[in-house]
């Protein structure tokens, strides 16, 4: 049988089980990352955390991501009544709230045409933008911005 | 039947205007003035019981509509425990706007009487109208009852978000907005907002 | 490479400072970039990885990585949008928690049930999975060892993994956890039209003019199929839309109509609608003397518990749960007679003017009416009679298979219909909706499958229920969970699962691309290749079927399922695994590895490695030394071809947008059993349900039956559990993206402020979920989304730090063997 055996230097350092001998044996965290205990043992639950409200916009993992809403939201309206995001975040309404006006494919509709106010298909904005809590992480993330791979001379996969 | 009335009213007259034969002038002008104040008193005590969050919410119109919509704002709970309650926002606290308000309120009782809202799709049916007399009493007092407790003059924006303290020491010091101009629907659900202004 | 200075820079000061030509130049040097050649991205399309909506997204890579995604303009379902999740899909390959190497359970260098996690070599996972496989099979036959999947599997993997259990080991003892989550639908489909799968589409959406949400929040679970929901109920105001659910959650935002009821008397509202049609003679009396036969359900089946629970022996009718005898509409009339509109408001505590008003959503013959359900109607101890009940009012009225008139199961998984449904990994059926039950049914597969007459066993295996009550029991003893975390997932973890996965006498193998509580309860464990690591091909919940291609590679040394599967296979001979009597009939088969007989059968080889597109990666046909994907397909596609689920050929695949099946003379069909629509309906019918010998569909009268567990003075309240926008089911791939992580970190228990308030709780209490079977430790919401009413909490289950699912019951729907998971009796005690 053969087995594809490349580990790259960037997994081996991030990894540390993997860097270890291969007889080496993992410790139980390490197989709990998610969980951090046994699973016969009730954890106790971390204290409820508060929403981030900083008001400091997030710089985004690539353009097309839709960015984060980086204040509260408790409470906020949107429905078959009103939609509160829109009272500060509407084209008309940015000029008083300074609010960033929500972007310009919220105006298209499904055949990309641009209509007078917010799309209907866009009315929803909770289920792409997220207020974020001030929760510690449990596992780091490694994807990286193409801006860093930018530094380096483009190369062909293929 | 009127002349009746005025008959009995003439009657009236005439026991009152007739001096008193039994009781000395002293005794009358304190026992009139500690009725007065006992009159008075209930009176006012009515009042504040006919303000009193039990007596709005028992009414099942206010208690599965509102009162619920209430309870997850924050000036139902919060971190320090201070909280609102209907009259705090719906019961102007100076007497004159006071009774002004509870003579508004019979009409109240009369939708109460007449079930006007007495289901859900019936007092969402009514909602805007009922929200839009809140919000002009509001906008013409300067939002009085706001500034109640959230007094401008103390306001430390510093302790504000961002957004926060950017409005509040623009506009609102200006005088150029007042509270309920951005703060609508911070206490219960919002009715359809089509063409008001802001939003 | 080298790179022009000029290309690369452009009106910057830098340039004179910016070093020797022929340098790459760091892109810091200037924050305007116009070298196209610096700034290009590859892209490229794949299905989102998440949900059963099937969204198309465009896939970034540069140097090996995924850089960025964004939904896919050209896809007919989200025409350009994602959810938050999948507009995410950029990172979930990248927690830095990746399995990269295979890791056994050892003490003293050799595997021990209670040792530690080490890393071992491929050769070494396999060696011990082989003899642990072999020694098992010789002692107990192939019924002890078993597979567990998902719709999470690409179409070829569950393929394989069908033939490799089914056609290898002779075992139907595979299941996917689509049983989970599917089951009632494809008992309701199969039960009602004898085919699976909805007869609309998508374009339903644009068409209908009224929803009916039966138990789904679409604005969490499907949430770019509820923008096409809310895009058309706004810009079309006479649209109505209905939500009903045991409490309030995002979708009620949209709701004309909306319904909270009382566990389990969906049934008598369902009924409560007939009846309504029927009495206000509003039945299409046409369509169901055409096309529809009127039968009556065996009732008393009992809720698919251990054969010794008191309430499974008391049940009247649990062998015979399915059956069902014919009657006539009088008798139908009749039978839906008792539920009034006083009787079922009484009982399901909804207002009788809503019932009426919903009733006549169904009725009014102008409106168009689009039924969506998901895991309410589902994951549902009556889930089979559920979707039996929504059919026969659509029936009723002749909604149905026309643009606009849908009842349409939406499906949880990416490829619960590509995959666990049409591929067929349920334990008791084969590709192509047929069944091992059935002679001929065996015949058709072991002939294409070019095995020996009688190797698959008529008997089906242990379903995902069965199976870990089996492992408890010492019956199934070799156990390969791929794609999936049932230990999470699973009901009555402290009962069924736990134990059985820790049984001595078991050996559990887990492959997973991340470390979950199944691998963490697990002996062995596979790193997997995920998503675009490999190439794939996944079916929506309209029957879309959608390709992609591999754009980067796994890290360390995982390896696609796929592959592991198919390598497994080559540690087999037939005279390890088969019967004797099958041999000696057979001789040419002797000898054989099991590689052999199921991928180098004439079929799965033919195509040549040269056949792959040089433009992407494919370590799958490069490793085997053939098109893998393509060969297995194409077998695939012959269970269906010309008879109801045709498929297009391969290549077609990768060049569109998806097709929805059955794609007959190169075009999708979007209705099906309408003339016109779907070519398979004969001319001058107008409608045939051909899934059926007679054409005609079934509405079976069917009763409210109580639900097997309700809260009492003790466990006085009732609880269901789901999910999260944020997260997709287990949270192992989206807890691991920052954001989404974010977003809803901790799993809490949302409860009315009444009840914490009767509890003497407040929000933010640590407080335990106890019922008769485990208990969890959370905290108490009020506030947020999800808004139950007095009686019944909500936890969601993606927390691997609050397993809800030692809190929940294993009742099943007799028939489709799936678990309610949103009904059982808890109490909420502070902890």
């Amino acid at each position: 049988m053969k087995t594809r055996n490349v580990l790259s230097v960037f997994v081996l350092l991030s990894l540390s089980f993997s860097a270890m001998a291969e007889t080496a044996p993992v410790p139980e965290d390490k197989v709990a990352t998610l969980r951090l205990a046994p699973i016969d043992i009730e954890p106790t639950p971390p204290a409820m955390q508060k929403v981030i409200n900083s008001d400091v916009k997030q710089v985004r993992n690539y353009p097309m991501q839709p960015p984060i809403i980086p204040h509260r939201i408790d409470g906020y309206q949107i429905d078959l009544k009103v939609n509160k995001c829109m009272q500060c975040h509407a084209r008309n309404s940015t000029g008083h709230s300074q609010a960033p006006m929500v972007s310009v494919t919220h105006y298209m509709d499904r055949e990309n045409n641009f209509l007078a106010s917010l799309s209907p298909r866009r009315y929803y904005c909770t289920q792409c933008h997220v207020s974020q809590l001030d929760a510690k992480l449990l596992v780091e993330n490694d994807f990286v911005d193409v801006k860093e791979l930018m530094k380096n001379p483009a190369k062909t996969e293929h | 039947m009127i002349a009746k009335i005025l008959e009995n009213l003439k009657l009236i007259w005439k026991v009152i205007r007739r001096p008193s034969v039994h009781y000395s002038l002293g005794f009358l002008t304190l026992g009139g003035f500690v009725a007065g104040i006992i009159f008075w008193g209930g009176f006012n005590t009515a009042l504040e019981l006919a303000s009193t969050e039990e007596f709005c919410t028992s009414c099942h119109e206010m208690e599965s509509n509102v009162y619920q919509e209430l309870q997850s704002t924050i000036h139902f709970t919060n971190r320090s425990g201070v909280r609102a309650t209907c009259s705090d926002c719906h019961v102007p606290h100076n007497w004159t706007d006071k009774i002004a308000r509870k003579m508004q309120a019979s009409k109240e009782i009369w939708g109460k009487v007449f079930g006007t809202i007495n289901t859900r799709e019936k007092f969402e049916g009514k909602r805007r109208e009922l929200a839009e007399h809140e919000w002009a009493r509001l906008k013409a007092n300067d939002s009085l009852e706001c500034r109640n407790c959230h007094n401008f003059d103390y306001m430390d924006f510093t302790r504000q978000s961002k957004r926060a303290s950017a409005m509040h020491s623009t506009s609102l010091a200006s005088g150029e907005k007042t509270c309920i101009d951005c703060h609508k629907g911070i206490a219960h659900q919002l009715p359809d907002m089509a063409g008001v202004e802001g939003f | 490479m080298s790179m022009n200075r000029r290309e690369f820079m452009k009106a910057n000061a830098a340039i004179a400072a910016a070093g020797v030509a022929g340098m790459a130049l760091p892109a810091s040097a200037s924050n305007l970039i116009t070298s196209s050649e610096q700034t290009k991205l590859e892209w490229n399309k794949a299905p989102c990885r998440f949900c059963g909506t099937g969204c198309s997204v465009i896939v970034a890579t540069r140097d090996g990585k995924v850089v960025a995604t964004h939904g896919d303009a050209k896809s007919e379902v989200n025409k350009g949008l994602n959810c938050v999740k999948g507009y995410f899909l950029s990172k979930i390959m990248y927690g830095r928690d990746r399995l990269q190497t295979p890791m056994l359970r050892m003490t003293d260098g050799k595997y021990d049930k209670n040792g530690e996690f080490t890393p071992v070599s491929w050769d070494t996972a396999f060696d011990t999975m082989a003899e642990k496989w072999k020694k098992t099979i010789k002692a107990k036959g192939p019924t002890a060892v078993g597979m567990f999947g998902s719709g999470q599997w690409t179409v070829w993997e569950g393929y394989a993994a069908v033939k490799l259990m089914k056609a290898g080991f002779g075992s139907n003892n595979i299941d996917p956890n689509a049983r989970h989550c599917m089951a009632s639908a494809v008992g309701g489909f199969m039960r009602t039209f004898g085919i699976d799968e909805p007869m609309g589409c998508y374009d339903d959406m644009e068409a209908a003019d009224a929803f009916v949400l039966w138990g789904s929040n679409m604005a969490e679970m499907h949430p770019i199929l509820w923008t096409r929901v809310t895009d058309r109920r706004l810009s079309a105001p006479h649209v109505k839309v209905a939500v009903l659910s045991t409490f309030q959650h995002r979708s009620f935002d949209l709701a004309d109509l909306p319904i909270v009821f009382t566990p389990q008397t969906d049934l008598a509202m369902l009924n409560f609608i007939a009846n309504y049609i029927i009495q206000n003679d509003k039945v299409d009396k046409d369509f169901i003397s055409k096309h529809v036969n009127f039968r009556k359900g065996e009732t008393d089946i009992g809720y698919g518990l251990r054969a010794s629970h008191p309430l499974q022996k008391k049940a009247k009718n649990v062998s015979t749960a399915g059956d069902s005898t014919p009657i006539d509409f009088e008798e139908f009339k009749k039978f839906v007679a008792d539920y009034d509109v006083e009787s079922v408001s009484k009982l399901s505590g909804v207002p009788e003017h809503k019932l009426i008003e919903l009733a006549e959503l169904y009725a009014d013959p102008k409106k168009k009416v689009t039924s969506f359900w998901t895991m309410g109607f589902n994951q549902h101890t009556r889930g089979v009679w559920c979707n039996n009940l929504i059919y026969n009012i659509h029936l009723l009225v002749g909604k149905i298979s026309t643009p606009g008139n849908s009842p349409f199961s939406l499906t949880g998984q990416p490829s619960a219909c590509g995959t666990a449904r049409e591929v067929g990994t349920f334990s008791h059926r084969l590709p192509a909706d047929m069944e091992v039950n059935n002679p001929k049914h065996r015949k058709i597969a072991e002939d294409i499958w070019n095995i020996p007459e009688g190797i698959i066993p008529p008997k089906p295996g242990y379903h995902a229920v069965e199976q870990n009550r089996r492992l408890k029991d010492g019956d199934l003893n070799c156990y390969w969970v791929q794609v999936n975390n049932n230990m999470q997932a699973a009901a009555n973890m402290n009962e069924e699962g736990l134990p059985g996965y820790r049984n001595p006498d078991n050996f559990i193998v887990v492959s997973d691309a991340y470390p979950t509580v199944t691998t963490q309860a697990g002996d062995l464990i596979l790193p997997s290749a995920m998503w675009v690591e490999k190439e794939g091909a996944y079916g929506n919940a309209e029957r879309r079927t959608q390709f992609w291609h591999q754009m980067v590679q796994a890290p360390g040394e995982s390896m696609s399922d796929l592959w592991q599967l198919m390598e497994f296979s080559k540690r087999f001979t037939t005279d390890e695994v088969w019967s004797k009597e099958v041999l000696a009939a057979n001789p040419e088969y002797k000898g054989k590895t099991l590689f052999e007989v199921l991928f180098q059968n004439g079929n799965v080889e033919k195509f040549p490695l040269s056949d792959a597109d040089p433009k992407f990666m494919n370590n799958e046909a490069k490793h085997f030394g053939f098109y893998v994907q393509k060969g297995l397909f194409e077998e695939y596609a012959q269970f269906g071809r010309g008879h109801g689920h045709d498929l297009a050929d391969f290549d077609r695949y990768h060049e569109e947008h998806g097709l929805r099946w059955p794609v007959v003379d190169g075009k999708e069909t979007k209705w099906r059993y309408r003339e016109g629509a779907d070519p398979y309906v004969k001319a001058g019918k107008g409608f045939e349900f051909y899934g059926k010998p007679d054409g005609k569909a079934i509405i079976f009268a069917l009763p409210y039956e109580p639900a097997p567990e309700v809260p009492d003075e003790e466990f006085d309240i009732w609880l269901s559990t789901g999910r999260v926008l944020e997260h997709w089911h287990s949270g192992s791939m989206t807890q691991r993206v920052p954001e989404l992580y974010k977003a809803f970190p901790d799993a809490v228990c949302f409860m009315h402020p009444d009840d914490a308030k009767k509890r003497g709780l407040r929000r933010g209490d640590e407080v335990k979920v106890i019922s008769r079977r485990g208990e969890i430790k959370t905290r108490v919401e009020t506030r947020g989304r999800n808004k139950p009413p007095i009686g019944l909490v909500f936890v969601p289950w993606f927390d691997a730090s609050q397993l809800i699912n030692k809190v929940t019951l294993d009742a099943t729907d007799p028939l489709s063997k799936q678990t309610d998971f949103k009904k059982c009796a808890v109490k909420i005690v502070k902890a």
